[in-house]
Parts: C-alpha cells; sequence; structure tokens
C-alpha cells in the first residue's frame, strides 16, 4: 500500500472517531413530547432511617424527680439529660452516692465541693476537672472513626470537646462505636457562684497542647501562687502539653452568663469545638448548683437567684463547624502531620463553616435535646452564646423576647429592648427573658413556634435547608408522648434519613409533592446516537487495522 | 445501651454495699480502695478518687483449668515519656507485650506517671469470667498505681490491651497479652506490627536519591549488552544480530 493510501485511511479513522465523539450522547439530553417521569420515592429502609426519638429508655429521666435530697425539674424532651448525673453535679461526684455515680459515666474526682466558707448553706470551693476529647477521630487500625458522635443523621464531623472526667469505655457499651452520653458537643456549661473560690483543672487527655481561657469571667492574671491564669501562650503560660495537667484557680465577684475556649491557636481549636458557656451565678444562701450542664440545654437544677424570677432556664449555645478543618484529624494520625495541615496548611481565611449546631446538634436532632418546652404564661431564662466564627441572628417565631444582659452584665431597664431578632458577633453572650403571654406582644399563643439563626447560611448542614441550627419553642400541649413536637410522623420522619441529609433525596417527597418535584427518572440515551457513535468507533478502529497491517505486510 | 453496663453495676452490686453510704466527708478521708460489688465475691469491682479496678478475678477457674497452674505478675508503667521511643505517638505503656502461660493468675500492677486519666483495659476475656463483656479494667485518674487480678484461661489467644480514652490508643497506648504464645499479633502495637491503614508521609530526593537512581539507569542501559555478550557466547551472535538477520531474510 503506498504512502498516500495510508495516509488517508488514516485521516479517515480519525474523522470517523471525531464523528462518534461529536455524535456521543452526552450526561444530559431533551426529552420527546413528554417530559421524563418522576422517580418514586425510595423504598425507607432501616439502614437509612433513624427512629426520631430513640431513647424510650429515657422516659423515666423525664419526670420531675428527688434524688438524694437534690429537687429535678421535670425535662419532657425525647432525650433528656440523666437526673443521677444532674445529682452529682449538683452534690459532687465524692459526696453523691456510689449507686448513684455508677448510674453515671463520671469519676469519682470530677467535681469536689467544700468549705461552705460564708456559713450560708452551701460549698463555696469548688473543683472542677475538664478531660480534652476528640469525637469522630481517625485510628490506624482500619477505616472507622472513633468514638463516633453524630449531629445529624450520618453527619460525624472530626471535633473536639472539654468533657467532664469520666471513667472508663469512651463508648456506650463493648459492641458499638458510638461515645457515651457524656462524650458530646459542645462543651459543658460551667455554672459556679459569684465568690466562690473555683480551681478548673485541665487534664490534657488529648494529643495536642491546649488551654483554658476564661473569656469575660473574673479572674486575675496570676494567680495568689503565681502562675499564669489567663489560658494565653503568647503571654507567658505554658501549653499544657498531652499527659499534663493545669489548674485555673478564680474567685470571680460579678455574676453572668461568660465564655472559655482554648487559647492555644485560638482560630482552629475554638472552631474544633473547645468553648463552653460559663455562668456566674449571683450568691445567694443555701444555693447549690448544677455545675455542668452536659450538652448544654434544659438546667434541670436552676439557682435559686434564676428560680426567685424564672419558672425555666435553657442554656443554648450556637456553634459551627467548617468540615474541611474536622476532615484534618480523620486524614491522618500522626499527629505531626495533623498538625502541619491544621496550623499551617489550612487557612481560615479561606474557609467557610458546613455545620451550625445548637447545643451540638444540628436540625432535626435539635428536637431531640435542643427545644425550649414552656407552658402558657411563663417567664423563661435564656442563656445564649455565639461560638459560631460570624454573626448570629437569633429569631423566635411568635415571640418577642427581652434582653436583660449583655455579655454577663445586667443592662440598666431603659436598655432592656424587647424585639424579635438578637444580633451576636462571635463570642458575644445574650441573657434573655421570654415570655410566654399571649398578648400579641411577648407571645402570640400556644403552638409549636421554630427558633433558629437568621443568617441564613445557619439554618442549613453542609448548604441544605431545613438544618443548622433550627429548633423549637414547644408548648407543651403539643408535646407528643416521646416528648418530640407533634407533628405527623410523615413530615418528620423523612428529615431523620441518611441520604436526605446527604442530599440524596429530594427536599419535598411529601403526598402531591413527591411527584411534583421528586427526582426526574434519567432519560434512555438517544437510541439513534448510540448507533451512530458505535458504528463510527467501529469503523475508525478497522481503518486502524488496516493502515498498521499495511506497515507489516510491506515489511 | 450504655444502660446494660450501668444495669450489671447495679446487679452486681449487693444491699449491703449499697447500704454503706458514701463518706460525707472531703477526700482526705474517703477510703482508698471500697469495694462494693460482692453477689460475685471474686468480681469486684474498686472505685475510688484515684480510679478503679474492675472486673477482676481472682479465685474462678476458666473452663478447662484444673487448678491455678502459676502465679505470674507484671507491673505496667502508662504514660507520655513512655511513647518517646515510637516516633509519632503520643502515650504508651512500658512494654507492648506480655507472655503468660494459661490457667495462671495473673497480679496486674498500672502505674501512671501521667498526671491524667489512663487504663490497662483487655478485651475478649471469657464473658462468664468478667461479665458482661469479658473485660477487665485497671483505671488510674492521675499519678499513681493499682493492682488488678485475673486468671488466665486455657486457650492460646493473643488478647487485646489498650487505653480507651478517645485517641489513647490511636495514638500508641496499645499493647498484646499472649497466652500459651498467642494466636498470632494484633495491628499497631508500637514497635512492633505494622499499621491497618498506615499514614501517608512525605517523599523527598536527597541527592543520594538521585545518584541511586542514576546508578541504576546505568546498569540497566548495561544489561542488554551484558546479556547479548552472554548469549553470543552461548549461541555464536548477540540477539541484535539474529534479528537483522532476520529482517534480511524477509
Amino acid at each position: 500500500m503506498s504512502h498516500s493510501k495510508r495516509l488517508i485511511l488514516l485521516f479517515c479513522s480519525i474523522l470517523s472517531f471525531a464523528a462518534a465523539a461529536l455524535l456521543f450522547p452526552g450526561a444530559e439530553g431533551e426529552s420527546s413530547v413528554t417530559a421524563p417521569a418522576t422517580l418514586p420515592p425510595a423504598q425507607p429502609s432501616s439502614e437509612d432511617l433513624v427512629p426520631p426519638c430513640r431513647n424510650k429508655k429515657r422516659a423515666a429521666w423525664r419526670d420531675e424527680q428527688v434524688i438524694e435530697d437534690v429537687p429535678i425539674s421535670a425535662s419532657p424532651a425525647c432525650e433528656p439529660d440523666n437526673p443521677n448525673a444532674v445529682t452529682a453535679f449538683v452534690k459532687g461526684t465524692d459526696r453523691v452516692a456510689m449507686e448513684t455515680l455508677m448510674r453515671t459515666r463520671l469519676a469519682r474526682d470530677t467535681l469536689i465541693k467544700s468549705d461552705d466558707r460564708d456559713g450560708d448553706g452551701d460549698p463555696d470551693v469548688i473543683r472542677i476537672v475538664l478531660e480534652v476529647i476528640e469525637l469522630n477521630g481517625s485510628t490506624p487500625d482500619g477505616d472507622y472513626l472513633f468514638p463516633t458522635y453524630a449531629i445529624a443523621p450520618g453527619i460525624q464531623p472530626g471535633l473536639w470537646v472539654f468533657a467532664p472526667k469520666t471513667r472508663g469505655m469512651a463508648v456506650k457499651h463493648a459492641f458499638t462505636d458510638e461515645a457515651n452520653e457524656m462524650l458530646r458537643a459542645p462543651s459543658p456549661v460551667i455554672r459556679v457562684e459569684q465568690g466562690d473560690t473555683v480551681m478548673i483543672t485541665l487534664e490534657n487527655t488529648h494529643y495536642f497542647p491546649h488551654s483554658i481561657h476564661l473569656h469575660g469571667v473574673d479572674h486575675p492574671w496570676r494567680d495568689a501562687a503565681g502562675h499564669y491564669n489567663d489560658g494565653v501562650p503568647q503571654t507567658g503560660e505554658r501549653r499544657v502539653l498531652p499527659g499534663e495537667r493545669k489548674t485555673y484557680t478564680i474567685t470571680p465577684r460579678q455574676p453572668g452568663t461568660m465564655f472559655y475556649h482554648c487559647h492555644v491557636q485560638t482560630d482552629t481549636h475554638l472552631m474544633m469545638g473547645l468553648n463552653g458557656m460559663f455562668v456566674v451565678e449571683e450568691n445567694r444562701p443555701d444555693n447549690w448548683l448544677q455545675t455542668f450542664n452536659v450538652g448544654a440545654g434544659h438546667v434541670r437544677h436552676s439557682s435559686a437567684a434564676v428560680k426567685e424570677r424564672y419558672d425555666r432556664e435553657y442554656d443554648l449555645h450556637y456553634q459551627a463547624l467548617d468540615k474541611e478543618l474536622g476532615a484534618i484529624i480523620q486524614s491522618a494520625n500522626d499527629p505531626r502531620l495533623i498538625a502541619k495541615a491544621m496550623n499551617r496548611e489550612y487557612d481560615l481565611t479561606d474557609a467557610t463553616e458546613d455545620y451550625y449546631l445548637l447545643n451540638g446538634h444540628a436540625f432535626p436532632y435539635t428536637l431531640r435535646d435542643a427545644l425550649i418546652v414552656a407552658k402558657p404564661d411563663e417567664n423563661v431564662k435564656l442563656r445564649v452564646v455565639n461560638a459560631q466564627h460570624g454573626l448570629l441572628a437569633l429569631h423566635f417565631h411568635g415571640h418577642k423576647a427581652t434582653v436583660t444582659a449583655l455579655d454577663g452584665v445586667e443592662q440598666p431597664p431603659g436598655l432592656q429592648v424587647t424585639r424579635d431578632v438578637f444580633d451576636l458577633a462571635p463570642a458575644q453572650r445574650l441573657d434573655l427573658h421570654l415570655q410566654t403571654s399571649d398578648d400579641g406582644l411577648h407571645g402570640y399563643g400556644p403552638g409549636i413556634w421554630l427558633f433558629h439563626d437568621h443568617v441564613e447560611s445557619g439554618i442549613t448542614t453542609n448548604g441544605m435547608n431545613p438544618g443548622g441550627n433550627i429548633s423549637a419553642l414547644v408548648y407543651e400541649e403539643f408535646l407528643s408522648e416521646q416528648g418530640m413536637p407533634a407533628v405527623a410522623a410523615s413530615i418528620v420522619q423523612p428529615l431523620f434519613s441518611k441520604r436526605f441529609q446527604a442530599g440524596q433525596a429530594p427536599v419535598w417527597q411529601q403526598g402531591e409533592a413527591a411527584r411534583l418535584y421528586g427526582d426526574v427518572a434519567p432519560l434512555f440515551p438517544s437510541t439513534g446516537r448510540v448507533i451512530a457513535a458505535g458504528l463510527l468507533v467501529g469503523i475508525g478502529f478497522c481503518l486502524l487495522v488496516i493502515v498498521f497491517r499495511s506497515f507489516s505486510r510491506s515489511r | 445501651m450504655h444502660r446494660i453496663l450501668l444495669l450489671t453495676f447495679l446487679i452486681l452490686l449487693s444491699p449491703t454495699a449499697i447500704g454503706q453510704a458514701p463518706p460525707d466527708q472531703p477526700k482526705q478521708s474517703e477510703p482508698t480502695v471500697r469495694p462494693i460489688a460482692s453477689k460475685h465475691p471474686h468480681h469486684r469491682m474498686h472505685i475510688d478518687l484515684d480510679g478503679m479496678v474492675m472486673n477482676e478475678n481472682s479465685e474462678t477457674l476458666p473452663e478447662g483449668c484444673e487448678r491455678i497452674a502459676g502465679e505470674a505478675e507484671i507491673t505496667v508503667h502508662a504514660g507520655r515519656t513512655h511513647a518517646r521511643r515510637f516516633n509519632g505517638k503520643i502515650f504508651a505503656f512500658d512494654q507492648q507485650q506480655w507472655d503468660v502461660e494459661p490457667c495462671t493468675r495473673l497480679r496486674i500492677t498500672l502505674i501512671n506517671d501521667d498526671d491524667i486519666r489512663h487504663q490497662w483495659m483487655i478485651h475478649e476475656l471469657p464473658v462468664y469470667l468478667h461479665p458482661p463483656f469479658g473485660m477487665f479494667t485497671i483505671e488510674l485518674n492521675g499519678k499513681g498505681q493499682k493492682t488488678g487480678t485475673l486468671i488466665t484461661p486455657k486457650e492460646k489467644k493473643t488478647y487485646l490491651v489498650h487505653c480507651d480514652l478517645p485517641q489513647h490508643m490511636e495514638n500508641g497506648m496499645k499493647a498484646q497479652l499472649k497466652v500459651a504464645g498467642g494466636d498470632g499479633d494484633l495491628s499497631s502495637i508500637p514497635g512492633l506490627t505494622a499499621e491497618e491503614t498506615p499514614d501517608r508521609y512525605p517523599v523527598e530526593w536527597p541527592n543520594q536519591a538521585y545518584a541511586l537512581l542514576g546508578i541504576a539507569a546505568f546498569t540497566g542501559i548495561t544489561i542488554p549488552f551484558l546479556l547479548g555478550g552472554v548469549l553470543r557466547k552461548r549461541n555464536g551472535a548477540s540477539p541484535t544480530d539474529r534479528w537483522e538477520k532476520d529482517k534480511d531474510e524477509a
């Protein structure tokens, strides 16, 4: 075969391939006269769906009760706090009966209360031990996370929390990787009394250095013994390395809602979750406080001063996580690799937050334990901290609440504004007086009223709504037996789906909406184009073979 | 589900033990060890301000053991300093493996050299000896030491020993107890066995690596010539010669 013939054949072959590429059906196509059908909703599966309220065994925890002479108010939500833990937090883990302590995961030395110095019937020297816990961390033993903590169905970002010192296994039992109830986000609320001497010991159980900075809490820069007390490495304090402990000693003179956080590499360590609310309560006689409120939320044993003025008290901790930051601790085990990735490669100025949490959960898990429950004509005390990276614009449906304190400082009566959106810059705190009176100003009557961040990214999870920090103020008459908002299961259940949270299920999937807005059944690729492309590929290939064979024959 | 564990604790609590109200006194006057379980006299739990020993067994014979074949004792240190031998690890025990004979009463003393909590937790022991999960744990709340006892089963087996605080095993506090020589090795034991999912480390090319590459390339070039020489000696012609010859014939 001559060279010119070969060239022509080669050209034709290339032409065939090019034509085949042009004719190959694309990822999208046009429908014929009728648009494609709607895919039927996926069949519910136990792997995908999570029970909205799974802790039936906790029903007994919801009741009002007295344990070891400690009154604990009713907490009707689906997942109330363990009343035994509340008792231990009131009496101290060293004084509570062993039987009660055994019903918690707390260590004997977690919280020690002593010395009624002013003789008013309550302890005035409080020793608190905090550990640093990694949730959803990686392991060199396989492709799984340990211990797991889901912020929403199927969503387990890497995060760190301060936690009251616990004992035994980190998990619920030997056959699960799920973290026990004490190991969760957010870092616990700490409550102490004005004038108490409080020794907060950080026992660094983590692989990175950490510290505690008591933001807004009255504390000397150096304690009486001359030790640094501000938690800031840049002003002289030694970072607390793994395996070490450091005690911060304070005697706060002013009451108020404050904040605490790690001040080592604050940009990332705060955003990883090492931050919590710190409340200094007014000094009152016989004022035994619930020193920890694990998971924030309902305070089941409020201080004397709060009980004087309010019927119920809730702590609301708003927090945001960046999934890329959390992924760093899940991508390696060697702390040197994690330190490099987190301290030098991760750039917060290029980062965006993906998960917005109220009391450690994103909607719909907020419905389990971050509800505000009230009855008509009640006074509800709310303490709010914004531990997010950006502005929080907290909005209540159906109510206008009144600001009583900003950053822990009580506002004079003329500045106690009543409104329905409260803006908080990062790290700011807000005390609110919410009245459930049906007067058209403070409230519009009973119901299931949402409350959420009105910076709209705050109501998304990984960019998808509904999610984020949405929760609800629910009047008791609108609570189901399980403590969930009494909304039809057909509305609630689809939200408790891992597929839904992963963006794999349509948002509108009930009734007629499922047909109207469900996923479109994919088109079959154009038959003519499939045949033409196939033929052309075949022809082009055949021509190529002829050209190559001509070479070997001529040799 | 954690309530299973708590319930088990409660089952183990005897009425007399519950009746012993905790001392309503500050730290100094609390007894250092306070046994609270006595339904199974040898499956005791001791908990105090310093830590706990959970689920020890010093008397009940494992199935197949006719008697206590011997006594053994190990002392284990735990803490950050023991991980200095292992690059990229933070916490460790001072030893990563213990070999024990079967049916042996083993006394374990855990010494915590850190100011934080550490555990010596062993898994997959017979559930009838260590209910409900077949675990035995010594936990220390900070610096100090505690001793607990177990009787090794008859079977040849390797047991996982670790600290269950999040990221402690993952960062080096992992070891194995081999009874009768054990039935293999566990993964990720510092200094002993490879990790299941090892980290990916950066690679850098120093001059030696380039030199090595150059030498390897030069060797690669010479191999066909050397091979050719050998073949020519054997067949009287080199492969290249033969290829030329074949071409001419065609």
